[in-house]
């Protein structure tokens, strides 16, 4: 049987994340941004499940996550790491990839509780969505039903180090696997599901793009594209009503 | 970025617009959202739109064993979720004809103030915050841990404790504990001055939240309202004291009731509840000892577990209301139907939409926080 | 107490046909009536007896017998008891009226039940959806509906069995159920 040690409890990348530039000036500077960049995170301040019950334990008097440099950020363009606090129903999936793609680059994502790794106990249940990473690049899962702060809090220095470090490079991904992404997103909420936000665009802007940003799922997404428009809003079925 | 296709849409020229509120805003109590119709800034029509939360416990309920769903049911409401476990564990048990054991029912009564107090304090801090009085939500959290930590203590659990079964507790009351939590109801009965000065009486908070979200009585009645929101336009009706269940009917403790139906009004009763717990608690330390014998009844084999065909309507009193379980058993292993009724499915829908109505957008979020609406109550 | 509501019920009760009549404690009285008596029974109750609280309304699907049961459970602050009235309808088609005029919380019960079951009440101020509304399949408490299936058909599940839990599983444990510990 093996020994507990030898069970990984993290997945390390095999690849040397991010190049590293040969001008001492910029390697200075780019060390000096990652640092920057760990020390001062903004998290997107939206609850989507259960586990959100322990973030303001988290980031008020007892455990005071402010002096890790965290602290909540309420528009999506200003922040820097999406919570995803347990369970995700389909409903709210959709907003958290509307929100996920107006959040500015670099971006992180953080799966807490057990639901957004498989479900959890609502494996049986028809309303929520089971592998959270399907949809998102995912960089760093906290298990627990829910996670305590403390677990909270050593979840975002991890990802804190992994900012710093470099490693944290999961939202490249996102374009360079658009397609991928996307496909699943399809196969959730519909062939003809599309966002205000142009990945491809930005892709290329990045230079991000490979040859799996585009697919099979992007074309069938330039196929239903709509022009885009102000949402119609309906306030009420009342005034259908009245008609 | 835009894409090349956009096209902006002309639009009439009109004082009114249309305003999608929530569900990623802070000044909405979880995950929700509102359509609100606005003339400036002043609210026209309100449209709740709920199912961000929505899992399907109905229906997920039905498909496992009546032990498992303990486990289901605290995430109903997750501020509050002893209530949940006690209402359908004594569901279960009116339907199966168990007796409850004394000292399990004191211990259960133990548990739900404790929730109570902790979900007061978070309730209030949450209102603060929407007022822009953060101290008072860092200290109300704060404090809310120190419960928590009692919770742990006596459950093994923080939030959610799946200690209460069908039949009494999970275990018996550790060494000390009473004494412990002893000292914490001192501890919070000291705060409780601390937290006149800093939120119940000042004028900061007076003056933005009288009159907001104002109700009478007879609209309340109408409308469903339920639990403290009702009790703060003058109705002394309790769950606890009106309805008993447990050993509520041997407690000695007052309802407390205001009469201006607004965010201060239902704030005030809340702080007066505080005080209330603590009372209950402390007549709980007293008799708590004094009561030998089992913490649970026998009961079959839980995975193996025939509950005898029948249904039960159960209703407790949480912190946010009336809070019922309708369960229907056929003789199987499994719930046939267990619906829930959370009190926050009228408080959250109905009462808020017709609350907003003239309201000023900024105070949306105080009604939804003074009402104590739990998102996941509607959705389920 | 009880004795002047037995009264104030056997006096109300007398005017309605069809109805049967159960006290299941001090607090609690079941009511079996039919769905044609249903609304009158309420308004009776309202009017006369002071159940003024409309606690919750519940529906059944007794998919055997193609039947839904609608449970009232009405309160009345007076009487301090709980009045639960029972009627079935049949399932198809599912129509029933809407008591929105007597109670106005029925709206957002009749809503869910409607979402819920597919029973469409009539005379209800809002029947659009609520909660599921990026939902398009069947109305899923139904029973005929099944959540685990619809699960398996649609949702993939993380693929984890790394070498460490294979090891595990020889020895007996894991998460892997053996044949001989299932239970049916």
């Amino acid at each position: 049987m093996s020994k507990l040690d030898n069970i990984p409890v993290r997945h390390q990348p095999t690849e040397a994340a991010g190049r590293k530039r040969t001008n001492p000036l910029a390697h200075v500077f780019d060390e000096l941004v990652k640092f920057c960049q760990s020390r001062s995170m903004f998290m997107l301040h939206y609850c989507t499940g259960c586990g959100a019950i322990e973030l303001p334990p988290a980031m008020t008097s007892r455990f005071d996550m402010e002096r890790l440099g965290i602290q909540p950020m309420v528009t999506p363009r200003q922040a820097d790491i999406l919570l995803i606090t347990g369970y995700v129903s389909i409903k709210t999936l959709k907003r958290i990839i509307l929100t996920y793609e107006q959040m500015q680059s670099p971006k992180y994502v953080i799966g807490i509780c057990s639901c957004t790794v498989n479900g959890g106990m609502y494996w049986q249940s028809y309303a929520t969505a089971k592998v959270l990473k399907d949809y998102l690049p995912v960089d760093v899962y906290i298990a627990g039903c829910m996670p305590r702060p403390e677990a909270v809090i050593s979840g975002m220095r991890e990802l804190m180090s992994d900012i710093k470090s470099g490693r944290a490079q999961n939202w490249k991904r996102y374009y360079e696997n658009y397609d991928h992404y996307l496909g699943n997103q399809q196969k959730l909420f519909g062939e003809d599901w599309q966002t205000p936000t142009d990945i491809i665009a930005e892709a290329r802007h990045y230079g991000l793009m490979t040859d799996r940003t585009l697919g099979e799922h992007t074309a069938l997404l330039e196929k239903h594209q709509r022009p885009l428009e102000a949402l119609e809003m309906r306030l009420s079925a009342r005034e259908k009503q009245k008609t | 970025m835009r894409p090349e296709n956009y096209q902006a849409r002309s639009q009439p020229p009109s004082n009114e617009f249309e305003l999608n509120f929530g569900p990623n805003h802070p000044g909405i109590e979880g995950n929700y959202a509102f359509r609100v119709k606005l003339n400036g800034d002043q609210v026209l029509e309100a449209r709740a739109d709920a199912g961000y939360l929505h899992r399907g416990f109905e229906k997920l309920m039905e498909g496992r064993l009546w032990i498992q769903n303990i486990a289901l049911v605290p995430r109903i409401c997750v501020p509050d979720p002893v209530p949940m476990e006690v209402c359908y564990s004594l569901a279960i048990e009116e339907i199966g004809g168990l007796e409850v054991p004394e000292r399990a029912k004191w211990i259960r009564v133990m548990q739900l103030e404790m929730s109570r107090l902790a979900a007061h304090l978070f309730a209030f801090g949450g209102h603060a915050a929407t007022t822009g009085m953060y101290t008072t939500m860092f200290w109300g959290v704060a404090d809310r841990d120190l419960i928590l930590d009692r919770f742990e203590e006596l459950t093994g659990g923080r939030v959610y404790s799946i200690y209460n079964i069908p039949g009494g507790v999970r275990r018996d009351v550790p060494e000390g504990f009473l004494d412990r939590l002893s000292s914490l109801l001192d501890y919070l009965e000291s705060r409780l001055p601390d937290y006149d000065n800093l939120f119940f009486t000042n004028q900061v908070f007076v003056k933005r939240a009288r009159g907001v979200g104002a109700m009478t009585q007879e609209q309340a009645l109408k409308w469903g309202v339920t639990g403290p929101n009702l009790r703060a336009t003058g109705l002394e009706f309790d769950v606890r004291r009106d309805d008993p269940y447990l050993v509520y009917d041997q407690l000695d403790f007052e309802i407390p009731t205001e009469s201006g139906g607004d965010a201060l009004a239902r704030n005030l009763v809340r702080r007066a509840e505080l005080k209330q717990s603590i009372r209950i608690l402390r007549q709980v330390i007293e008799r708590l000892p004094s009561i030998e014998g089992p913490i649970r009844c026998p009961i079959p084999n839980p995975l193996a577990w025939n509950v005898p065909a029948g249904e039960a309507y159960t209703r407790v009193e949480s912190s946010k209301g009336e809070l019922a379980y309708y369960v229907v058993s056929t003789g199987g292993d499994k719930p046939y139907r267990v619906h829930v009724r959370g009190p926050s499915s009228m408080h959250a829908v109905q009462v808020l939409e017709k609350l907003a109505l003239g309201a000023r957008l900024e105070d949306i979020a105080q009604i939804m926080f003074s009402l104590d609406a739990c998102p996941p109550e509607v959705d389920r | 107490m009880s004795k002047d509501l037995n009264i104030w019920l056997d006096d109300l009760l007398g005017d309605i046909e069809n109805i049967q009549f159960k006290r299941k404690s001090s607090r609690r009285v079941r009511v079996d009536v039919g769905s044609e008596a249903l609304p009158a029974l309420l308004e009776l109750l309202q009017g006369r007896a002071s159940y003024v609280h409309l606690s919750a309304i519940s529906c059944v699907d007794w998919i055997e017998d193609e039947e839904f049961e609608l449970v009232y459970h009405v309160w009345s602050y007076e009487t301090r008891s709980l009045v639960s009235a029972h009627t079935r309808i049949p399932r198809e088609p599912g129509v029933y009226l809407s008591i929105y005029d007597l109670y106005q919380p029925a709206a957002f019960f009749e809503r869910d039940i409607h979402e819920m079951f597919g029973v469409f009440f009539e005379g209800s101020p809002d029947m659009e959806k609520f909660i599921l509304t990026e939902w398009d399949g069947p109305p899923p408490m139904r029973k005929e509906f099944d959540s685990e299936a619809f699960v398996n058909q649609h949702f993939e599940w993380e693929q984890y069995h790394p070498q460490w839990l294979k090891d595990l599983e020889e020895e007996g444990g894991g998460v892997t159920t053996r044949p001989e510990d299932i239970r049916l």
